[in-house]
């Protein structure tokens, strides 16, 4: 493990699920799929992000950025085709050992197929396991149902509310936010019962 | 219509599953028909019904048929 604040790039992330690779992304993945999915409402609407026209020369600017160490860029594949289907993109505090947690699955037509949980289950053993984390963290929209949903089922709890902390940037509003989050314990005892 | 029968319909519709194939004890992460996109269809579902969003407290509480049935309940 990395000594927390070393600031140096750690090991990319290379794992399989049984129906998915992941990976840590390198600037030659930019995908046109990805500048796809930043232009789409449906997709980037319930993150609450802005929709861009981005280059892949700036995605890959992008991913270079990620270290793998405090923040990382990895890529879901679907091991069937080898497409990228999403990505997660998680923010490592070393000091505290907290990880938090964000995934776009781009690819609608795996939407409501446990691609999240799935994935996230591997993503929690590596970096509880392997990557110095204790606890774990994700901060959905209140009103990302499907978020909300993956969580619960994962066993991450409801930690508190955050009233009006973000700005739409649809219509200006003020959008509430939940805090979830899964302790290192809390996360091999589920595992012990239920494999994901 | 009671509210735990109308739990298990709107449950029933969001699933795509027939009200009498849900168990008693439905529960998220235990009822393979309950996926994240019929939680959003459920949701919709029973703001709908009530005719208001739900808050972000009640929305959270959803995990199981005796909880939509409650919810139901508290907001009728």
């Amino acid at each position: 493990m990395m000594p927390p604040g070393s600031g140096r790039p750690g090991r990319p992330v290379l794992l399989q699920t049984e129906r998915f690779a992941l990976r840590s992304l390198k600037p030659i993945d930019a995908p046109e799929r990805w500048v796809k999915w930043l232009k789409d409402p449906e997709v980037m609407g319930p993150l609450n992000s802005p929709l861009r026209q981005s280059t892949t020369q700036e995605l890959r600017a992008h991913i270079a950025s990620a270290d793998n160490n405090e923040r990382y860029l990895i890529g879901i594949f679907d091991l069937a085709t080898q497409v990228q289907i999403g990505f997660f993109m998680i923010e490592v505090e070393l000091v505290h050992r907290r990880a938090t947690f964000n995934v776009v699955i781009g690819e609608k037509a795996w939407w409501g197929k446990d691609v999240v949980n799935e994935t996230r289950a591997a993503l929690l053993d590596e970096f509880f396991n392997d990557r110095g984390v204790d606890k774990a963290m994700g901060m959905p929209l209140a009103r990302n149902f499907p978020a909300i949903f993956n969580y619960k089922a994962q066993g991450w709890r409801h930690e508190g509310t955050l009233r009006g902390h973000c700005l739409s940037i649809t219509d200006g509003s003020r959008l509430d936010q939940l805090q979830f989050g899964i302790s290192k314990t809390e996360w091999f005892e589920k595992r012990g019962k239920n494999r994901r | 219509m009671n509210s735990s029968q109308q739990a298990r319909q709107f449950l029933a519709e969001a699933t795509s599953c027939a009200a009498i194939s849900i168990p008693d004890d439905a529960r998220i992460g235990q009822f393979a028909a309950w996926d994240s996109l019929a939680h959003l269809r459920l949701i919709i579902r029973i703001e709908e019904a009530i005719g208001r969003q739900l808050d972000p407290d009640e929305t959270v509480r959803i995990e199981s048929l005796a909880e939509i049935a409650a919810l139901i309940t508290s907001t009728a």
